[in-house]
């Protein structure tokens, strides 16, 4: 016991920052007395806590969940380049905190993850609500069948005038934003069309049936993806848009902005 | 007891005094009533019954009602006060004559309740305004947004204790033309600052409905020349390189628009 209590001790040692994965008023009381610097990262700030960074999705995979956390705190400068942070999550679905794990602050590349949230073009409510119907429509596709679909996110002038229509608009007129509860199952009938989906600024769904025509040369994503993960990285590299991609063949929600693929998530976690 | 205070109040003035005593003694009740109901929050407040009864069936149901246990429990110690003073009122304004009092009070009871129902109604309506209000607001990190509550919460109990004052059959002409002029300046301070929005709502409604340009096009207003990023109710957001200007609809409606087509 007391060699299990001295790596835990020394895992605790030296640190600067505490990030609190949770949402429990009884866990954030515990560290009523802790002198370290404590913020919390949670979907909503159910603990009033003072300093707080808000996670737009219950990340279920553990890398992306302390990536956002350690990105949102720097960018919130509640920590700084080099502090050394321990970070107190929930790994397996309990609800209680079972994960202890000590990172250095810029120990991760900077990939961009806060950012195609917080700092995209689009309102962080609109990427958020994107990546929900993303993730519905992956999980349940259509008809039981897995469907594909490709959302572009913000700057939807410059993407309009990027692309051009493959059939006429069925969103023409009409003011439907993504976020209203009928929009899922619009979307969902609306995904067996081709093309791609353009939403603006502020969530208001552009255009259906768009065929992007940016310049493809030169972009880079992972070998293996299809021409609609490519369509996704070259209209982002030429407009301000974030793209969200579900992919048809292996039913993974991917993101990319200024032509990287920033994350990759598995509808089926959430 | 009461018919001596009565007689006392006669004999050192006259009958019409009698009624402003009334009057008078009836204020005072408000005046207290509303002291205590402040007084039984404060106590709940300091003493952690607050905390303590927190989730129980009675408060969650007094919740749902849109009170708290304390605040039901004032208004009832509040009520209470206010109903003696009433009592008290009557007696010194009626003098004597017990029989012709209750007979009055039984004539007078069901508006009595209208006035009891008025005033209770207009607190819970009141202070859930405010509460609807803050919800509302919390994302202004303004601590002047905060008035706007009180001012919905009090104009509220305003009204409510004018409804229940003239069910009482107390002349509220003085208040009434308060209120009206309050009112009056509201209406008008909001109609000056809201000038602006309600012509660009109004040229916003159009513009979304017959969509004379849309999202992606080029156009130009007034020398302003770029694609068109979004339009709202109130503004149109036009994008060039480096630029974007935020329009409000009113102005593309009066100076016209000039779609590009190239």
């Amino acid at each position: 016991m007391t060699g299990l209590g001295a790596v835990l001790d020394d895992i605790v040692e030296d640190i600067d920052s505490i990030l609190l994965f949770t949402q429990d008023d009884g866990t954030f009381e515990r560290f009523d007395d802790e002198e370290t610097e404590i913020t919390v990262v949670a979907t909503e700030n159910a603990v009033d806590a003072e300093q707080f960074v808000s996670l737009p999705l219950q990340f279920n995979d553990l890398d992306g969940r302390i990536r956002y956390g350690i990105e949102g705190a720097m960018d919130a400068e509640l920590i700084s380049e080099g502090d050394e942070v321990v970070c107190l999550t929930t790994f397996i679905d309990s609800g209680a905190i079972d994960t202890i794990i000590r990172v250095r602050a810029d120990q991760f590349s900077h990939t961009g993850l806060y950012d195609l949230f917080v700092n995209s073009r689009a309102d962080s409510e609109v990427v958020r609500d994107v990546f929900e119907v993303a993730i519905e429509l992956g999980k349940k596709g259509q008809k039981g069948k897995p469907v594909g679909a490709l959302f572009v996110v913000g700057d939807a002038g410059k993407v309009m005038n990027k692309s051009r229509p493959l059939s006429y608009n069925p969103f023409e007129k009409s003011h439907v934003h993504v976020g209203d509860p009928i929009v899922n199952v619009m979307l969902k009938e609306f995904s067996r069309l081709d093309g791609a989906f353009v939403i603006s600024d502020g969530g208001k769904i552009v255009s259906a049936y768009r065929y992007l025509e940016p310049a493809a040369e030169g972009v880079d994503i992972p070998k293996g993806l299809g021409a609609r993960h490519m369509a996704a990285g070259a209209i982002t590299r030429d407009t301000n848009a974030t793209a969200i991609v579900l992919s048809e063949s292996d039913g993974m929600v991917r993101a990319f902005k200024a032509g990287e693929l920033i994350l990759e998530l598995d509808p089926e976690e959430y | 007891m009461q018919s001596d205070l009565a007689d006392l109040v006669e004999r050192l003035f006259s009958e019409e005094a009698a009624f402003t005593v009334a009057v008078l003694v009836l204020f005072t009740g408000a005046v207290l009533a509303y002291v205590i109901w402040r007084w039984i929050h404060s106590v709940f407040e300091r003493t952690g019954i607050n905390d303590a009864i927190e989730g129980t069936a009675f408060e969650r149901s007094a919740n749902r009602f849109g009170t708290s246990t304390s605040g039901i429990v004032a208004t009832l110690l509040g009520l209470f006060v206010y109903a003696l003073a009433i009592v008290a009122a009557f007696n010194v304004a009626r003098i004597l004559d017990p029989e012709l009092f209750w007979a009055q009070l039984t004539r007078n009871l069901p508006r009595i309740l209208i006035a009891v129902l008025a005033v209770i109604v207009g607190l819970i309506a009141g202070d859930k305004a405010k509460i609807v209000i803050q919800e509302r607001l919390r994302s202004v990190k303004l601590p002047e947004a905060s008035i706007l509550g009180d001012l919905a919460k009090y104009s509220i109990f305003y009204i409510a204790a004018l409804i229940a004052l003239a069910q009482l059959g107390i002349a509220t002409t003085a208040l009434l033309v308060l209120l009206a002029a309050y009112a009056f300046g509201i209406v008008f301070l909001v109609a000056i600052a809201a000038k602006d929005f309600l012509a660009a709502g109004a040229a916003g409604i159009y513009l979304l409905l017959v969509e004379p340009y849309t999202i992606g096009d080029e156009v130009r207003i007034d020398e302003k020349r770029g694609i068109v990023q979004e339009i709202d109710m109130f503004v149109t957001r036009i994008e060039t390189d480096g630029e974007e200007y935020i329009i409000p609809n009113q102005q593309v409606f009066r100076s016209g628009i000039i779609r590009i087509r190239s």
